[in-house]
């Protein structure tokens, strides 16, 4: 019989592990999609990113301008920002400490490695930020693979899935929110715009996808991808499926069903992208739509954690 | 960190200039010949070049790194996780000396537990005056709640940590203190083995070393028959105090080896005197817990109310039997190191035989004429407060200066029941890898063999946890105070 706490600790090295992932790819692509831009746009540029990792706040008290080294210090390393890739790779790994009985040694060892990684490329005073981005992304690589490899298909698996899944689809949620509404606001220079959103789509790796679908690169084929595609790993209506399936999976409920409110509202969302199409949405507000979704995302967080992880009275 | 080239050649040998002294070595004879049985062992280290040997020992910290294996320390008051070094030269035990500490062992720990009994019982040893009454009382882990209570099978101490020295003038093993409330180092033992067996598997082939991995299918054995329902699969739990214990690592791995839960005291619940754990299914029962929380900490109703890492109402459930605990609760006054003077009359009063293990000379300072007797000979003695471990509220009299030695002696005179002395001990040595010479140099060396006690016999994995002061002329092996480890060979005999 699974702890709670042990559920929710898998729950969270999923999210943590997934969020320092996310977070890498945006600032690593954004880096290199500068690096042929005009200076005048610079500040424009990083701003957006503070606010796709929703500390666009805390980032302005402690940076007069956000820009590459400012942006980098942020989210790279930054201990006062609990959202930067280091501290979210220190979750991870305190939560694999708290329950490493219950997980395979390898992916202990992996995520432990991990965090010595990133501790001596700090220590190194390494500024390098494209090798510091692909440490990161690499290690996300060899987390799934390690988990795939080594952990058994239970309860425990099907919470992790869940926390990358809810992770995943809401980061690429906000990524499309936050460069729509920049584009839609800065300066309507289509060669920019276009090298803007190739950078949003190199960021979730569905650059290679789109190109072969696509032929020209518009707004509403990059939101139809990242949105409504049923078979890129890193599009909501994907990950809103594995999350359904390992909701499921825990519960025991069968398709067409739900078991609790956390269910309910995965099984709702995940329909309307199967059958909305990418028209409709821009004809209500990709932004709207897009803000209704991550609200989404965090209230089926918050039910999983009603659900299984809390006991409300210590009797 | 950027290390200066090192001042010695790459290629020369572990034990050129290796000086045994005027200790007794555990590896080398007085001849500067390896002892009998350690000598393929040697032979093997001694041919070794230092490059290779420095490789050796790299891989080994690697592992110890990437698994994680560190312990903290509360020095700087936010704990930092630290590796527990570990000397790659084994500490090679006889069997015929083994025979005898086992033999030892068993009569101590078995006697231990008589007297636990005695005293949450009838008290005959009170009665017949063998120790007085109030030293009993006046311990800080005994426990009032635990008289006339009757726990599972009358075991108290199930898990324990005897502390052996050499004494170099003798030769003979003595007993240092007893841990008989919730020893650690267990996991090192066996982690030490693998990290050896990987690392100098040749050695293996040409001593005989008598195996310990099987120490956690013992320990849950144990567990299992202190459960209070019927029913052959228990819900066995090993409760710990959480992350920020300096025994964590040991927690995780002992539960994953035995195939049990790891709970924090948050994960259950006592309802209607009964325990559960809160899975996400519900509230699942709890029969039996290994409890790696001290007696304090576990119940905030029973003892401590600010503790947070206990169970409320968990000392109720123990009362109406519903739960095993091992080790039981109280067992603190088996092993207050004032206690500990009177063990030798323990094992005659009980067991009606001589101890087989010798104590260390200790005076008790709640004794007015013990206590002069050490205000006056402080810088010769070791002091130690009697409800401490790990090193903690400790004298080294012969290495302390002038003003340490007098704040001890204020707070002897302030509270003389809380202090012990004893004469220091010249400890055995062994060699041991000295990164600042290149070479191998005698460092002082205890050991601690772990005992499990079933109410009929009582299992000890061959050998225990060598631990070495690896400071030079240092006699204190603690963790905590720079202390490191070293796998303990007990050689396989003829029976």
């Amino acid at each position: 019989m699974m702890l709670s706490r042990i559920a929710d600790s898998l729950f969270w090295i999923g999210r943590y592990m997934e969020r320092a992932d996310n977070t890498a790819r945006i600032l690593d692509v954004n880096y290199h999609m500068l690096l042929e831009q005009p200076a005048d746009t610079y500040q424009l540029r990083w701003d957006p990113l503070i606010t796709i990792t929703g500390e666009r706040t805390r980032f302005y008290q402690m940076h007069e301008e956000a820009n590459a080294h400012a942006a980098f210090d942020f989210l790279g390393y930054s201990e006062d920002n609990p959202n930067s890739i280091a501290q979210c790779i220190i979750h991870a790994r305190e939560n694999a400490r708290t329950i490493r009985d219950r997980i395979s040694r390898e992916l202990w060892e992996d995520i432990n490695g991990l965090y010595h990684k990133i501790n001596k490329l700090r220590d190194e005073g390494v500024s390098d930020l494209s090798r510091f981005c692909d440490a990161v992304k690499r290690g996300g690589h060899r987390f799934h693979g390690v988990c795939d490899a080594t952990l058994p298909r239970d309860e425990g698996w099907h919470f992790l899935q869940a926390g990358c899944a809810i992770e995943r689809a809401e980061m690429t949620a906000r990524i499309l929110d936050v460069h729509y509404h920049q584009l839609l606001e800065g300066p309507q220079i289509m060669s920019e715009a276009r090298h803007a959103w190739m950078a949003v789509l190199k960021s979730v790796a569905a650059y290679e996808l789109y190109k072969r679908h696509y032929t020209q690169i518009e707004p509403e084929k990059v939101a139809e991808l990242l949105l409504l595609d049923a078979r890129h790993p890193r599009s909501v209506r994907f990950n809103l499926g594995v999350l359904q399936n390992s909701l499921y999976a825990i519960s025991g409920s069968v398709p067409g069903s739900y078991a609790n409110e956390g269910e309910r509202l995965t099984g709702r969302a995940y329909e309307r992208l199967a059958y909305d199409s990418i028209g409709e949405i821009f004809e209500g507000g990709l932004h709207e739509y897009l803000e209704e979704l991550q609200g989404t995302c965090r209230t089926i967080g918050v039910e999983v954690t009603q659900t299984y992880f809390y006991y409300a009275v210590a009797s | 960190m950027s290390a200066a080239q090192p001042a010695f050649p790459v290629n020369q040998l572990l034990f050129n200039g290796y000086d045994p002294g005027s200790f007794y070595d555990e590896l080398i004879a007085p001849n500067g010949q390896p002892r009998p049985g350690a000598a393929p062992m040697y032979e093997q280290l001694a041919s070794m070049p230092l490059d290779v040997f420095e490789e050796r020992r790299k891989v080994a910290d690697l592992s110890y790194l990437v698994q994680g294996i560190t312990f903290t320390v509360y020095s700087d008051g936010r704990g930092t996780e630290r590796l527990f070094p570990f000397d790659l030269v084994p500490r090679i035990i006889p069997h015929n000396e083994w025979k005898v500490i086992e033999r030892g062992l068993a009569q101590r720990v078995t006697a231990l537990n008589l007297y636990l009994q005695d005293i949450y019982g009838e008290q005959r040893i009170l009665k017949d005056r063998i120790i007085p009454r109030n030293l009993v009382y006046s311990c800080k882990h005994f426990r009032r709640e635990m008289v006339g209570l009757s726990v599972p099978k009358d075991i108290y101490v199930h898990v324990s940590g005897i502390d052996l020295v050499r004494d170099s003038r003798t030769g003979e093993y003595l007993v240092l203190e007893d841990n008989a409330r919730s020893p650690s180092g267990i996991s090192y033992v066996l982690e030490n083995r693998l990290v050896m067996r990987r690392t100098f598997p040749t050695a293996f082939e040409v001593c005989e070393v008598m195996p310990v991995d099987h120490y956690p299918t013992e320990l849950v054995q144990i567990l299992r028959s202190l459960s209070p329902r019927s029913g052959d699969r228990p819900v066995i739990v090993l409760l710990t105090p959480g992350l920020y214990n300096s025994a964590y690592f040991e927690h995780c791995f002992l539960a994953q080896e035995m195939g049990i839960e790891l709970v924090e005291g948050r994960d259950l619940v006592v309802a209607d005197d009964v325990v559960y754990m809160k899975t996400i299914r519900g509230l699942t029962r709890v029969d039996v817990i290994y409890r790696r929380v001290d007696d304090d900490f576990l119940d905030p109703l029973a003892f401590r109310a600010d503790s947070l890492v206990g169970v409320p109402g968990l000392m109720n459930a123990y009362r109406a039997g519903n739960i095993g605990l091992a080790n039981a609760v109280g067992t603190g006054v088996a092993d207050d190191k004032a206690i500990y003077a009177y063990v030798p009359a323990f094992i005659k009063y009980y067991m009606g035989e001589d101890p087989i293990l010798q104590n260390v000379d200790t005076y008790l300072c709640s004794d007015q004429t013990q206590l002069s007797y050490v205000l006056d000979h402080l810088p010769e003695l070791v002091v130690k407060a009697v409800g401490e471990s790990g090193g903690y509220g400790m004298l080294m009299g012969p290495s302390s200066d002038k003003k340490t030695i007098e704040d001890f002696r204020a707070r002897l005179i302030a509270d003389p029941r809380n202090y012990i002395a004893q004469p220091v001990i010249p400890l055995s040595r062994c060699p041991s890898f000295d990164p600042a010479t290149g070479t191998m140099s005698a460092r002082h060396v205890d050991l601690r063999p772990y005992c499990l006690y079933d109410g009929e016999k009582v299992t000890i994995v061959p050998g225990g946890l060598t631990r070495v002061a690896l400071q030079k002329g240092s006699l204190v092996v603690n963790s905590s105070q720079g202390g490191g480890s070293k796998d303990t060979w007990v050689l396989r005999g003829d029976e």
